[in-house]
């Protein structure tokens, strides 16, 4: 117990934290501009876990910047299946979504078996490395724990003012806030309701999809199966708990690597007088109480979940 | 106003035809608006207006005819067409995004031509401040009190109607379409808005507006076309020479009494007494003190054009709207403003909307007991008697002649006249004390038609009081032993059913005040 007292148990937890939610941090960003848009992507897990496996394999042949455009764009394309399906066809969102995260979870395990040398578990590259800001960084306790980040980490921060911008200061996002909530006055105002939803939920698959690159490349610098451990749908309840919005992404997402991070620190030190489990329950509670009462004001979008069918 | 070239044309319609499956909404119908001038397009609910507007906004295609704006050929192929091309069409249920603010709303999908987006490959910043600036800009051009910063949601409908009019002219508005604009306005507003027309109209912008409310278009418009059935039955009159009883009357057509088997009804006390019933209410007029009494044995026809408080006043008194004063009592027991109240007291509601009266998704047994429940005769603690339920429902299904009387059959696969007969089987299974059905036989066939008015008539038979609210006036005609006319929220008229003329019903519903003598407007 006396280690949690020491300043390297913490610096650990934090660093640990952020990177624990780089993954989560990408996926819900894009998901949050397809929520707006009124398309509920359940399929973000199978997102994020093919762009796993395609930017591991394509790091291998053709270095980490190429492996990652190509984790991000195998996620797209598994979301224009549910464009095709739920945007034009008007399948239903959530039957769809599951079958997703099932089509991908399946798939790279197929395709991981496939490929590996029976008796083989994973496979490895070396994880990308850290970014120190001169002199910051070296600030005892908080340049360690905040500001020595991977790349990803960096990248997945420097995002979240990108999106932000995007769906608060932009026509675009202006669009997708419209057919989210009133699909047919944003038609009747001349919206192109279809292309609206098809572009926010392929951002949500670009986005997943670098996730999940974010796991294998950033993180753990592994594939093995089901990699991706449900972070799909943590994103998701990130997403509800900080009521649509990209600055609440970032906080959240935090708050549940925090959590990760910590229940794995604790798990090494703790004495017998405590429940591991309690603790691990602690900075969910806080996370939730904090988030709770931050992100009240926002308000879910009004077709969430909905199709659009034009009625003519 | 005359020019030697004559008046300009705005717009052109010749020999438009446009039919929805079997039903013509449109037939070879000729329409002109002239530069300058506010044209009324009049007529019954379903007699082709709003068809009408949404082709000259390029939301619908006719079916055959030519268009014409500005002396162009016009051929809209989307509602976007419509509005790069300058037509605004301001719809009963407006379009303005709720969740956005006015400005948010004014850029949105502004058409490309007027400096809209199109696709391009990178979002374009939203200039919050220009938009804000353009609203305000406009707001006092117009001198309007257009909120630029507030939620749409948060406007009262009046000031999204005048956002609406403000943005279609910030993009550009040529010609502008009001469709039933005043509907749910009250007076005051309704005075602005005819205000606002008449400024647009002198600063240059032509406007169809389409109402069924003579009086407001005697005060607005310059000339009216009537519509009935999807024809044109008067082409462009001068709204100032013409006589707008007769006017009404056209709206209405001929009405018909046939020749229904009437059974004797023998009028016996009063079961239902409705006295100064008000009811504020948020769109539409509410009720201003309306009272209706109504005998054993009696059935009384409600009329008026939908939207003037019927639906309120089939609220009140099923008790499932609380009036803000006045009393509804059946049998001389108050059932003012509580459903369980009046279901023990026996009345029985048919609503307009079946699928407000029916759970579609439940079997024809679980809706036929929908009332019951918890009655010992289906339930032994708590637990659903199957068996019971089942012949219970079989044998009131083949009463009420639903068919197929299946009672394992979902309420919402059977046909519209079924669904009717299935609720009028459960409302009706006991006599009721008070029948108030809406739109009873509306949308069906003929056949099931008359098999629901012989049940309101055997409701009458047995001792019921009956109440008729519907915009159908051959409904009435056939039902009915007594009319009451609802206009805005008040009765503004009672007679006998073999009272009822064409002339005297359109100049009530229009809402001018009937005087047989023929004397001139109210």
């Amino acid at each position: 117990m006396a280690k949690l007292a020491e300043l390297t148990f913490w610096t650990a937890t934090i660093s640990g934290g952020l990177r624990l939610a780089t993954p989560l941090i990408f996926a819900s960003l894009g998901e949050t501009i397809a929520q707006r848009a009124g398309v509920l992507n359940i399929g973000l897990e199978g997102y994020m876990i093919i762009g796993a496996l395609t930017s591991l394999y394509v790091t291998v042949e053709s270095g980490i910047a190429v492996g990652l455009l190509a984790g991000a764009l195998s996620g797209a394309v598994l979301a224009l299946l549910m464009v095709w399906l739920c945007v034009r066809l008007n399948a239903n969102q959530v039957v769809v979504g599951f079958g997703l995260t099932i089509l991908g979870v399946g798939l790279t395990g197929y395709i991981f078996r496939l490929t590996t040398p029976l008796g083989a578990e994973r496979r490895q590259v070396n994880i990308l490395g850290e970014i120190r800001i001169p002199g910051l960084s070296d600030i005892p306790f908080l340049g360690e724990a905040f500001l020595s980040n991977s790349w990803m980490t960096w990248l997945a921060f420097g995002l979240v003012p990108v999106v932000w911008w995007l769906a608060q200061r932009t026509v675009f996002g202006l669009e997708v806030r419209a057919v989210g909530e009133d699909p047919d006055a944003a038609f009747a105002r001349g919206v192109d309701v279809i292309r609206v939803r098809s572009l926010a939920t392929l951002l949500s698959g670009l986005l997943g999809g670098l996730g999940g690159a974010a796991i294998t490349t950033a993180l753990v610098g592994v594939f093995e199966p089901a990699i991706t451990a449900g972070r799909g749908f943590i994103a998701l309840i990130v997403i509800i708990m900080v009521r649509w919005s990209a600055w609440g992404v970032a906080v959240g997402s935090f708050a549940f690597g925090l959590a990760d991070a910590l229940g794995a620190n604790l798990r090494n030190i703790v004495s017998d007088s405590v429940p591991t489990e309690a603790l691990q329950t602690i900075p969910f509670l806080v996370a939730l109480i904090i988030l709770i009462i931050g992100a009240r004001r926002a308000r879910m979008p009004k077709s969430l979940g909905f199709n659009y069918v034009p009625d003519r | 106003m005359s020019t030697d070239a004559g008046p300009e044309v705005a717009f052109e319609a010749r020999g438009v035809s446009r039919s929805f499956g079997a039903t013509r909404a449109l037939d070879t119908v000729d329409f002109d608006l002239r530069s300058g001038e506010i044209h009324a397009l009049v007529g019954e609910n379903g007699a082709g207006k709003t068809t009408l507007a949404k082709i000259t906004a390029g939301a619908l295609r006719p079916d055959s005819g030519t268009l014409r704006l500005f002396g162009e050929p016009y051929d809209p192929r989307r509602r976007s067409d419509g509005s790069a091309a300058g037509v605004a069409h301001v719809r009963q249920q407006l379009s303005l995004v709720r969740g956005l603010t006015v400005a948010q709303n004014i850029e949105l999908g502004r058409p490309r031509a007027l400096g809209g987006t199109g696709w391009r490959p990178w979002p374009r910043a939203f200039n919050a401040r220009a938009a804000r600036a353009e609203v305000e800009r406009l707001a006092a051009e117009l001198d309007l009190a257009v909120p630029a910063d507030e939620l749409v949601d948060d406007l009262p409908l009046a000031v999204r109607q005048q956002a609406e009019i403000l943005i279609s002219l910030a993009w550009g508005a040529r010609l502008l379409i009001l469709d039933e604009p005043s509907s749910a306005l009250g007076p005051l507003e309704t005075d602005a808005l005819v205000a606002l027309c008449l400024r647009l109209r002198d600063e240059g912008t032509p406007i169809i507006y389409i109402s069924h409310r003579l009086p407001e278009l005697a005060r607005l418009a310059d000339r009216l076309t009537v519509l009935r059935q999807g024809k044109v039955v008067t082409a462009g009159r001068d709204v100032h020479d013409a006589d707008l009883r007769r006017i009404a009357e056209l709206m209405i057509g001929d009405i018909t009494l046939l020749d229904v088997e009437r059974p004797a009804l023998a009028p016996g006390e009063v079961r239902l007494d409705a006295d100064g019933l008000r009811v504020a209410a948020e769109h539409g007029p509410g009720l201003r003190d309306v009272s209706l009494r109504v005998r054993a044995g009696e059935i009384v026809g409600v009329v008026g054009v939908a939207g003037n408080g019927q639906d309120e006043l089939a609220g009140v008194l099923t008790g499932q709207l609380r009036p803000d004063a006045g009393t509804v009592c059946v049998d001389e027991t108050d059932v003012t403003g509580s459903p369980a109240a009046a279901v023990g007291a026996g009345v029985a509601l048919l609503p307009e909307d079946r699928t407000a009266g029916l759970a579609a998704d439940f079997s024809l047994a679980e809706n036929l007991i929908a009332r019951r429940v918890a009655d010992p005769q289906f339930a032994r603690l708590g637990v659903r008697l199957t068996k019971a339920v089942q012949r219970h429902a079989r044998a009131l299904a083949e009463r009420f002649d639903v068919r197929p009387p299946e009672p394992a059959l979902r309420a919402g696969s059977l046909s519209g006249g079924n669904q009717q007969k299935l609720m009028a089987a459960r409302e009706m299974e006991r006599d009721p004390a008070v029948l108030v059905a809406a739109g009873p036989t509306k949308g069906l066939d003929p056949h099931a038609g008359r098999a629901i008015r012989d049940r309101c008539f055997e409701a009458a038979g047995r001792g019921g009081a009956v109440v008729i609210i519907s915009a159908d006036l051959d409904e009435v005609a056939e039902l009915a032993q007594r009319v009451v006319v609802l206009s805005g929220g008040r009765v503004t008229d009672r007679f006998g059913v073999e009272e009822m003329t064409s002339a005297r019903l359109g100049a009530v519903m229009a809402g001018l005040a009937w005087d047989p003598a023929g004397e001139g407007l109210e």
